[in-house]
């Protein structure tokens, strides 16, 4: 088996998992998705980059978050029109079932800046430990607790709105 | 004295103590009420976003994405599976997918979506009739899809709740409907027929210079957000009177 079919297969099992995460780190269903397109084709791309002995998960957990920074970015620049009809999109696909303080967390983390972002995917969501998501991140553990203070204590604001 | 920083107490509720430290925060925890609670707080965050988020786990996975992982074989027999793209040469984020896709938005415009969505929260207060939730997408409820279902423009209803706009059918080939909800305060959105009711793209807030006294004309009142989502769909002519009327008989379909 090439490391090519050694991620293609690998990546089956994670897709519930990186779905999850593109959702935290994106907000919205169909931008979700369309990043999770984008880091199973990079990964794919990059199978030969692999190293059998790291854990598939954090590389392509790596990829996600290196490719949703990347489309930031490209947005940014590009001044790209507001798609009007994903406001009623939000992240939460179960909105009906979900009491109003949830939508409002997901609100809340969409509206974070994307350093506090996503350390929360990464750490709230995801469950990665502060040493884990500082070496995605590529940043000290102490600048990951710093932003994750920061981001709860928004996020934490939101909630206790409504408590 | 208290001794437990925010950064600690994080640290602890998210179980990166060590054994000495978390010991520490378990002994002053249990003589400290203010500190409990702050406990509790942090954890609320983590508990809270772990039920927004983890029923993602149990969604179907969409078969685009599934069919990039199948081997090349089965890929080769899928005429349907997405191409992968190089990732050099600039293939992603370039031409075809800007061109096909839309993407995640920008800061501002993801501000304007959330602003657009604490409209929808307002509306979805318990005993408000006129939006109800679905698959997280917003749709016309009660009176406001009676309008919507009911009233012609061409037919205006002076002292109805709802004043509707324009009709058209958009580039995805639903039937789209701007509308004013007359009652202070005055808000605007547009709705687009579908499977499951009228679904609502937008809605937005119609501050008083765009409302513009009586809102008689519900088309021009519209704020920004609503007039670009008309925009973003509108191909050809908005309906006459008679193309609206013809819509409303075929059940806007």
């Amino acid at each position: 088996m090439n490391s090519s079919d050694a991620v293609r297969e690998g990546l089956i099992p994670l897709l519930p998992r990186l779905r999850r995460l593109a959702r935290a780190l994106a907000g919205q269903v169909a931008d979700a998705d369309d990043l999770v397109q984008i880091v199973l084709e990079r990964a794919l791309a990059r199978a030969a980059q692999w190293r059998p002995d790291a854990a598939l998960d954090k590389w392509v957990f790596a990829i996600a978050r290196n490719a949703w920074r990347d489309e930031l970015r490209a947005r940014g620049r590009s001044q790209h029109l507001f798609a009007p009809e994903e406001a009623g999109e939000m992240t939460a696909d179960r909105a009906s079932a979900q009491p109003a303080q949830q939508l409002e967390l997901a609100m809340a983390l969409a509206a974070l800046p994307p350093d506090h972002r996503e350390v929360v995917a990464l750490v709230l969501v995801e469950g990665m430990s502060y040493g884990e998501a500082a070496e995605l991140l590529e940043v000290p553990v102490g600048t990951v607790t710093s932003r994750l203070a920061r981001a709860r204590a928004t996020l934490q604001a939101h909630l206790g709105k409504d408590a | 004295m208290n001794l437990i920083d925010d950064d600690t107490l994080q640290a602890y509720v998210d179980g990166e103590l060590d054994a000495p430290s978390a010991a520490r925060v378990d002994a002053a925890l249990a003589h400290d009420a203010v500190l409990a609670r702050r406990v509790q707080q942090a954890r609320d965050v983590r508990a809270q976003l772990r039920a927004v988020f983890d029923p993602v786990l149990d969604e179907p996975v969409p078969a685009r994405l599934s069919a990039l992982l199948q081997p090349q074989s089965a890929q080769a027999a899928t005429p349907a599976a997405p191409r992968v793209l190089p990732v050099d040469g600039g293939g992603i984020g370039t031409t075809r997918r800007r061109a096909t896709r839309r993407w995640f938005v920008p800061g501002a415009a993801l501000a304007a979506s959330v602003a657009l969505l604490a409209v929808a929260l307002w509306w979805w207060q318990p005993g408000g009739d006129l939006v109800r939730m679905q698959g997280g997408q917003s749709f016309a409820a009660g009176a406001l899809t009676h309008a919507l279902d009911e009233t012609l423009a061409s037919e205006p209803k002076v002292n109805a709740p709802v004043a509707i706009g324009l009709s058209f059918r958009s580039t995805d080939g639903r039937i789209c409907r701007t509308f004013v909800l007359r009652s202070p305060p005055a808000r605007a959105g547009l709705a687009c027929h579908e499977s499951a009711g009228w679904a609502l793209p937008v809605l937005s807030a119609v501050t008083p210079s765009e409302g513009g006294g009586e809102l008689r004309q519900a088309a021009s009142a519209l704020p920004p957000a609503v007039q670009a989502a008309v925009d973003a769909r509108l191909r050809g002519n908005v309906f006459d009177a008679q193309q609206e009327r013809a819509a409303r008989d075929a059940g806007w379909r």
